[in-house]
């Protein structure tokens, strides 16, 4: 099948190991990817700077998802998935709201259309693609593995605007992790927020809030954090070694994104997967798993 | 008026209230009564003493206006619990939101990093910069580097477009 | 030539307010055939009441139109007036000139009056062609059904019974006593829940005047008030009634084990069992849906029959229909628990020593699963921090609005029975929105659970998790020092509300009892008719109408057993007049009026014609309802509805088109 794809800001101006492991993996699996005809911000920062236009932002993202005329379209952040949801949920609600921004997209010559279905890759692949396929495609079962899931925050809440995973026991992601014979485990911090969201103002607290989580797995022995969400991949991975004078304590966890373990599980190339951007100790788990 | 607040002599605008409850879209903020269960939950509090269930009963009460000059409604990390959990349905996460967008409007203290942000989306589409990536062997990468197809820029009209929506009260 | 006396009511400022009264009733004058035109503050009152019964005297008059209120309000108080001045009830016409003029279009007074004048005409026009009508009296059985073995059915039951009338009560578990009968002790007396139970349900059972079902459900409810045909399924349980005593040798040789649903499934009972420590009656029963022989073959086991001194065991029981007649039903069909699963961020279901309150109970009371020693489900010690948290699955929009009634006292209840049976230092935290401690007694009852230092944290949790040690925790806001506080509680009880019974949509419909918003059934007024539903001859009880403690139970109990002794007492009721009838000659037989009539109220009467049997339909007078459907769809023009038929009501659409005011009035 094909499927358009909005990237948004995160992923590709720094997350490119996101970037590079979705698009190694999902030609595997029978998806083509389409990219948008722009790259434009989703809306999520300009919602503290001016509610309008971050419901503008989301709903030109949507009408350019449009354009290119498919009726599925992956959104593989957290926070863009959530922004463009919402965006979608005030045009239902809010008929003045739905009326202007419609007259601007015209001005472009863009049109909305509100039944463009929204994915993220934890429910494409669980939902759509399904666990038997996922568990179909894995040519190394990393059977060694114990992993922590981090599915993040605004992919599981609120669930009145419906969301791909439950938001007090979101089981999707670690079902995914179980699909590559590795074991997902429950731990209490689970459900906490890295932090990404205060870097904007509270760079020290949001570190502290990544810091306490990685500390915290690090007492649990697991080989690695999986994440799915590029603004938590900057928070654990790329800014671990900034978090360790927060939490006082030497933090050395490997995190590494799902489709970067899947693509693993995969046989797919190292570098394809973008293994080498983290910077994260991700050679420790990748020496557990037998070549 | 009828309520004085006797440490700051500060008295509800109920003008401000209503005109802050017609951004939200809906009058369950009236609804709440204080369980302070999303207090109990905040991921800001322990950290940055943000108490959602305070600034909904300031709010409320209509002591609306100095709460965009405050620091306490940047310090929301927007996990959204208290929208998932509050019984009735109040969302203080929307209502912080809220006040943010009258701190800009006013050009109260807003953090330069957001008014940095709607610059760059301004001037390139994205919120942010392309950066290069120094591998843990220490090579320097960027897009380029790592072949991965190049951003596509928004069309010219886009930047009018989205001034446009900025104007938006 | 009818005489006419037209009333027309100020309603106090309601409708002179708004509507010129004096206006109004000056044009009635005009009007042909009114002898007499008044107003008056307040129509309704004793002085407004004589006042028509004397014109009606000194005036000769023959129809009386009042133009006030709605007749909702008070058709039945003029109607009374009328016929105790020696008139037909039926002659009087009620315009409405509150609700539908002075509070619909209270800013154009001069509007207002007009419209006033028109329904006035509308008023006089139909007036004059009202006729006298009867009322009709029905023999009513002088028995009633009580659905639902708990308190409020157990109550309603003794006093009808006392009060000379057979009860059917009709019970749906294997014993009767309800919720009650899992209680420890009751707030705020702190007694015994079954020590004061257990005496009313060996009432129930001994009294002559009750016919106790249990293992029974209601199948199917016909006919109308003071005539209700009952069918009643009655499940098997496989053991002879007569031939049981209760001995309990047959629970002990049964291999099969299942989770105890009176002891909240904190421990197992067997697939033969009697249901509880005190059941009514006590006799055992066999769990066809694990009992190895009833499900697979007679060869696999029959321990309990071997066993069995009294040769009670009937394998071969089956279930049994039983029929009824009764005047009345009481329905007192309880509530359950909410499912705190339901709010995951609470643990339960995950957690094992987070629980229901309905669980503490049953852990507190001596016949339960720990023999009323207050033990962790997980680890079986007793705890050193107990932690109440109030409101799980109420005043939630996410899940219910209203607030259950009971969890503040539950707690304060439970909390104390803590203190008294764990005794050294036992930490007990209640987290709460509010202490809702209303009732008699309930404060100085809150206050009580102050003086034994139980701690009151002004502050819902938002999550609640393990630690390592099995031990729970979590952080809560306590406005009232405005701190954090954090809290490592051994047991966590939530404070878990009444919600409807599953099955309140078949009950709903089984009984043509409607809900309210809430889910609970509906009463037929919220202050002055809390225990009638809107079917005449069908009152409520108990938590199934809203949730409500046992006090409250028990007086709603004894409330609808004598609405229910009102109804029946005479032997016989009065049906309104106003309903439909069929003229036969005009009849075809088409039975259209029989498919559109709601209240299957339209019986099939075959008639010789010629030697031939023709069909021809007739009303059942006592299930119609009067709702006009059969009339305006028979082709024929053989249904009419009483004092609304064509012509009543096409004079006052005539009367509606002519102009006010030229005097002419219309006729």
């Amino acid at each position: 099948m094909k499927i358009t794809v909005f990237w948004g800001c995160r992923i590709q101006t720094s997350q490119y190991a996101y970037e590079m492991s979705v698009r190694e993996v999902l030609p595997k699996l029978d998806v083509e990817i389409v990219d948008l005809p722009e790259n434009v911000c989703c809306g999520d920062p300009v919602k503290s700077v001016n509610a309008f236009a971050a419901t503008y932002l989301g709903a030109r993202i949507l009408a350019l998802a449009n354009s290119a005329g498919l009726n599925d379209l992956l959104v593989p952040c957290n926070r863009c998935h959530f922004a463009l949801s919402e965006a979608r949920r005030t045009l239902q609600t809010r008929p003045e709201t739905m009326e202007k921004v419609t007259a601007l997209l015209k001005e472009e010559g863009l049109e909305y259309d509100p039944k463009l279905k929204i994915w993220h890759t934890v429910d494409f692949l669980h939902d759509h693609i399904g666990l038997e396929r996922v568990r179909g495609a894995v040519r190394k079962q990393l059977k060694k593995l114990r992993l922590a899931s981090h599915v993040g925050c605004q992919i599981i809440r609120y669930t009145d605007l419906g969301r791909p995973e439950d938001a007090e026991n979101p089981k999707k992601l670690d079902s995914l992790i179980g699909a590559l014979g590795a074991e997902s485990i429950e731990y209490a911090e689970k459900l906490d927020c890295c932090g990404a969201a205060l870097m904007y103002s509270h760079t020290d607290s949001a570190l502290s809030l990544a810091g306490s989580k990685i500390k915290a797995l690090q007492g649990l022995a697991v080989d690695g954090l999986v994440v799915s969400c590029p603004d938590c991949g900057l928070m654990f991975d790329s800014k671990q070694k900034q978090a360790e004078t927060t939490v006082g304590e030497k933090l050395d966890l490997p995190v590494l994104y799902y489709t970067q373990v899947l693509g693993l599980a995969m046989r797919l190339k190292k570098e394809k997967l973008g293994l080498q951007l983290n910077q994260s100790p991700v050679d420790k788990l990748l020496s557990k798993i037998p070549s | 008026m009828s309520l004085t607040d006797l440490m700051s002599m500060a008295k509800p605008n109920m003008e401000s209230r209503g005109k802050l409850l017609l951004r939200l879209g809906g009058r369950e903020l009236v609804n709440c009564f204080q369980c302070t269960k999303c207090t109990s939950g905040c991921t800001a509090l322990k950290l940055l003493e943000l108490k959602p269930h305070e600034i909904v009963k300031l709010v409320n009460l209509g002591f609306v206006d100095e709460l965009p000059s405050s620091d306490i409604i940047w310090t929301c990390a927007t996990c959204l619990k208290c929208v998932q959990r509050c019984p009735q349905k109040a969302s203080p996460y929307h209502v912080i939101m809220a006040l943010r967008n009258v701190a800009v409007e006013r050009e109260a203290k807003v953090p330069d990093a957001y008014m940095k942000a709607v610059s760059q989306i301004l001037e390139t589409g994205l919120a942010e910069t392309c950066q290069k990536i120094t591998t843990r062997e220490m090579k320097v990468l960027d897009r380029e580097g790592l072949k991965l197809p190049k951003i596509n820029s928004p069309r010219e009209s886009f930047q009018s477009a989205f001034l446009k929506a900025l104007e938006e009260k | 030539m009818a005489r006419i006396g037209v009333y027309v009511c100020h309603c106090g400022l309601n409708i002179a307010g708004v509507v010129d009264v004096e206006k109004v009733a000056e044009y009635a004058k005009s009007l042909p055939d009114v002898a007499l035109t008044k107003h008056y503050t307040y129509m309704c009152s004793e002085p407004g009441q004589q006042m028509i019964q004397e014109d009606i005297k000194a005036h000769c008059l023959d129809r009386i139109v009042v133009a006030t209120c709605s007749p909702r309000m008070h058709e039945e108080t003029f109607r009374r007036a009328v016929a105790e001045a020696g008139l037909n009830p039926y002659v009087v016409e009620i315009v409405n000139l509150r609700e539908h003029v002075s509070w619909a279009h209270s800013s154009e007074p001069a509007k207002a009056t007009e419209k006033a004048k028109d329904l006035v005409r509308m008023g006089v026009a139909r007036a004059r062609l009202l006729e006298p009508l009867e009322k009709r009296k029905v023999p009513v059985e002088k028995s009633v059904m009580v659905v639902g073995g708990g308190i409020a059915g157990i109550q309603a039951s003794l006093d009808l019974a006392d009060a000379g009338f057979k009860v059917h009560l009709v019970e749906k578990a294997p014993s009767i006593g309800g919720r009650m009968s899992q209680l420890d002790k009751t707030f705020p007396t702190l007694d015994c829940s079954a020590c004061i139970l257990t005496p009313k349900m060996v009432d129930v059972a001994k009294h002559p005047n009750i016919a106790l079902l249990v293992n029974a459900e209601v199948a199917s409810v016909k006919g109308f008030v003071g005539n209700y045909e009952v069918t009643v399924t009655k499940k098997p349980r496989y053991v002879d009634a007569d031939k049981c005593v209760g001995c309990e040798l047959c629970t002990r040789v049964c291999p099969v084990k299942v989770p105890d649903a009176f002891n909240e499934r904190l421990s197992e009972k067997r697939a033969i069992f009697i249901h509880s420590a005190h059941a009514v009656p006590k006799v055992a029963m066999i769990d066809a849906d694990h009992c190895l022989r009833l499900k697979y073959d007679k060869s696999v086991c029959g321990k309990c029959e071997t066993a069995c001194e009294a040769k009670a065991i009937r394998f071969d029981q089956q279930s049994e229909t039983i029929s009824f007649r009764v005047g009345a039903i009481v329905l007192a069909v309880g509530s359950e628990v909410f499912d705190a699963a339901r709010m995951a961020e609470l643990g339960y279901g995950r957690y094992k020593n987070v629980i229901s309150n309905m669980e503490f109970e049953r852990i507190s009371d001596a016949s339960g699963p720990t023999s009323g020693k207050i033990l962790t489900p997980d680890g079986g010690k007793p705890p050193k921090t107990i932690a109440f948290i109030q409101c799980v699955g109420s005043r939630d929009k996410r899940f219910h609005e209203y607030c259950c009634r009971v969890g503040c006292m539950v707690t304060l209840k439970q909390a104390m029975l803590a203190k008294e049976k764990i005794h050294d230092d036992v930490k007990i935290y209640v987290l709460y929105i509010d202490m809702r401690a209303f009732g008699k007694g309930y404060d100085e009852f809150y206050r009580r659970a102050r003086d034994m230092d139980v701690d009151f944290i002004a502050g819902l949790p938002s999550e609640i998790h393990a630690n390592p040690d099995g031990s729970l925790c979590f952080d809560v806001y306590d406005k009232a020092t405005s701190r954090l506080l954090q809290v490592r509680a051994d047991l966590v009880v939530l404070g878990t509300g009444l919600v409807p019974n599953n099955d309140m949509e078949n009950v709903s419909a089984l009984f043509h009892a409607s809900r309210s918003a809430d889910g609970f059934l509906l009463e037929a007024h919220p202050k002055l008719r809390p225990l009638e539903t809107a079917m005449a001859g069908v009152f409520l009880a108990g938590a199934c109408q809203g949730p409500k403690d046992i006090p409250d139970t028990v007086a709603q109990a004894s409330g609808a057993a004598v609405k229910a002794v009102d109804l029946l007492s005479r032997g016989e009721i009065e049906l309104e007049p106003l309903k439909a009838f069929v003229d036969k000659d005009l009849c075809s037989g088409c039975r259209i009026c029989e498919s559109v009539c709601p209240f299957v109220a339209i019986e099939i009467k075959p008639e010789l014609v010629d030697g031939k049997e023709k069909p021809r339909v007739e009303v059942v007078e006592a299930m119609c309802q009067g709702c006009g459907l059969c009339s305006s769809a028979c082709p024929t023009g053989a249904v009419t509805m009483q004092q609304y038929s064509s012509k009543q009501i096409l004079t006052q659409v005539d009367a509606a088109l002519v102009e006010a005011g030229n005097g002419s009035g219309g006729s």
